[in-house]
């Protein structure tokens, strides 16, 4: 009797532990969700233009979000419940595109996803900047393990990856490219994704 | 009579003055300075600082002290935030620093001597994914320069630089270790309530910051996993430690009931100013700490 009950703990530790390796294939993903994610980096790359945002999802049901809003001198804060007429009000007063705002918001929640930003960084002394879109980990987590978040970068110029599919610094710089401290992999040309604890 | 009452008028004007005006210097004496001083075009000191790039560094710093930005993913936000002070009250004392520092690769400060060791000299300059700090290889030196020498228990088991050191705990910064470099590199008094495990206990949290912020410049040391979300994971561990030094600079309450308990603040980190919503139960939560700094004294002329 002992040893069936052993067994089935035993049976479900190792179910337990192949659902928590199961990972998604970003890049399938990617290429069945292309024109949603490809949205949301063009309405917010001009949105973004026009006056610099972020945005956060805070939960996993997608219902609060917090918003960046930037300013010269200041970078305001704020969180909100989706449809709270409050969000609208604070959008018209520091006069953001609404429309454009409210379309990435929800196609945001359609996929998912947890934070949009531009992220500058500097290659030979020049300054680029990417769109950094994370999405909320899929698949069964284990409970032992930190949830891994699915990140989708969309540079704005044709990169360069080593054989391996990793991301470099440049087509002279042969060295391995990091962001925010984790190495990315190669999707197409122009994008590429990695596997991070971290959502920003 | 109004001869005799004249220095009493002149000395009080001084001391009542805002601080700022306090400063040792201001940034247009800093500017003159970096613009006369005589830099070579390289330093055989710091291989890989470039001269350009260190100059217009210092000039960026001169001119928006606030921009300075601690780089991502690295410990150096203590640096950063303690060099919020002498960045705003003496700009030429710092740029001098800096300048004999590039030129003879040790200088002092007071009566701080630095000399950072080869490994730190080296690393200045080829830090790298580091956002815009990638090119501001003034601060590199600084912000390596401050973490070489001062050195507290959690730099304990990272006694020696190396490269990718930034991001450990080489660089971490404890508390003591914050407000002695406060104290030895900007000469501020400083009254440091809190600590790097529990959290200080305030009767009227917004009172006493209000307080603080009326007399001096206010730093709180924070526990980042809140304040600047990198994950949704509920790690009561990680979640239980101070990990950030941000300079308060308002709170101000948005409502006039008082069951409603949030604040605005506004508050220095990461190269800007940043205005949040917040709770005082959520920022008792995350606060362990809260150092008011007060300026030198002036002399008292008899």
């Amino acid at each position: 009797m002992a040893a069936k009950i052993l067994y089935r703990i035993l049976l479900f530790a190792a179910l337990v532990q192949t659902w928590s390796c199961t990972s998604l294939n970003i890049t399938n993903y990617y290429r069945k969700h292309q024109s949603t994610l490809d949205s949301i980096e063009v309405v917010y790359k001009q949105a973004y233009a026009k006056k610099p945002f972020s945005i956060e999802f805070t939960d996993r049901p997608f219902s609060r979000l917090s918003l960046e809003l930037i300013t010269d001198t200041l970078t305001y804060i704020y969180e909100y419940t989706i449809g709270e007429p409050r969000l609208q009000d604070t959008l018209l007063r520091y006069g953001y595109d609404t429309a454009s705002i409210n379309n990435i918001i929800g196609n945001m929640r359609s996929m998912e996803c947890t934070w949009v930003d531009n992220l500058d960084y500097y290659t030979e002394e020049q300054k680029h900047s990417l769109i950094y879109i994370s999405l909320w980990p899929r698949g069964f987590n284990s409970p032992f393990v930190n949830k891994k978040y699915y990140i989708l970068t969309y540079f704005q110029t044709r990169q360069y990856y080593d054989t391996e599919g990793r991301l470099l610094v440049g087509r002279r710089l042969r060295r391995i490219r990091k962001i925010n401290a984790d190495v990315f992999r190669r999707i197409n040309d122009r994008m590429a994704y990695t596997i991070s604890d971290r959502f920003r | 009579m109004a001869k005799r009452l004249l220095p009493v008028i002149i000395w009080l004007s001084f001391y009542y003055t805002p601080f700022p005006s306090l400063a040792g210097s201001t940034r247009e004496q800093a500017l003159e300075y970096l613009n006369s001083a005589k830099i070579p075009d390289t330093s055989i000191f710091w291989p890989n600082v470039k001269r350009h790039l260190f100059i217009a560094n210092l000039k960026a710093n001169i001119d928006s002290p606030l921009s300075l930005y601690q780089g991502s993913n690295t410990n150096f936000c203590g640096y950063a935030a303690m060099s919020y002070l002498p960045l705003q009250d003496d700009p030429l004392t710092y740029t001098r620093f800096l300048i004999a520092l590039y030129i003879d690769g040790t200088a002092s400060w007071g009566n701080i001597r630095f000399k950072p060791t080869t490994d730190v000299q080296k690393a200045a300059g080829t830090l790298h994914f580091k956002g815009i700090l990638d090119i501001r290889h003034a601060d590199q030196m600084w912000f390596l320069s401050l973490a070489d020498h001062f050195r507290g228990y959690l730099n304990f088991f990272w006694p020696n630089f190396h490269p990718g050191s930034e991001d450990t705990f080489w660089a971490a910064v404890n508390y003591a270790k914050f407000n002695r470099m406060i104290r030895q590199v900007a000469g501020y008094h400083t009254d440091a309530t809190g600590s790097d495990i529990f959290r200080p206990h305030f009767k009227d949290l917004y009172a006493y910051l209000t307080n603080c912020l009326k007399t001096g410049t206010t730093y709180l040391y924070v526990n980042n996993t809140y304040l600047h979300k990198k994950n949704h994971a509920k790690e009561r561990f990680r979640n239980s430690f101070p990990t950030h030094y941000i300079v308060l600079t308002d709170i101000r309450k948005i409502s006039n009931d008082p069951n409603d308990d949030t604040v605005d603040i506004i508050y220095w980190d990461y190269g800007g100013r940043t205005l949040r919503q917040v709770s005082l139960r959520f920022l008792g939560k995350i606060l362990f700490g809260v150092t008011h700094c007060t300026p030198p004294q002036p002399p008292v002329s008899n």
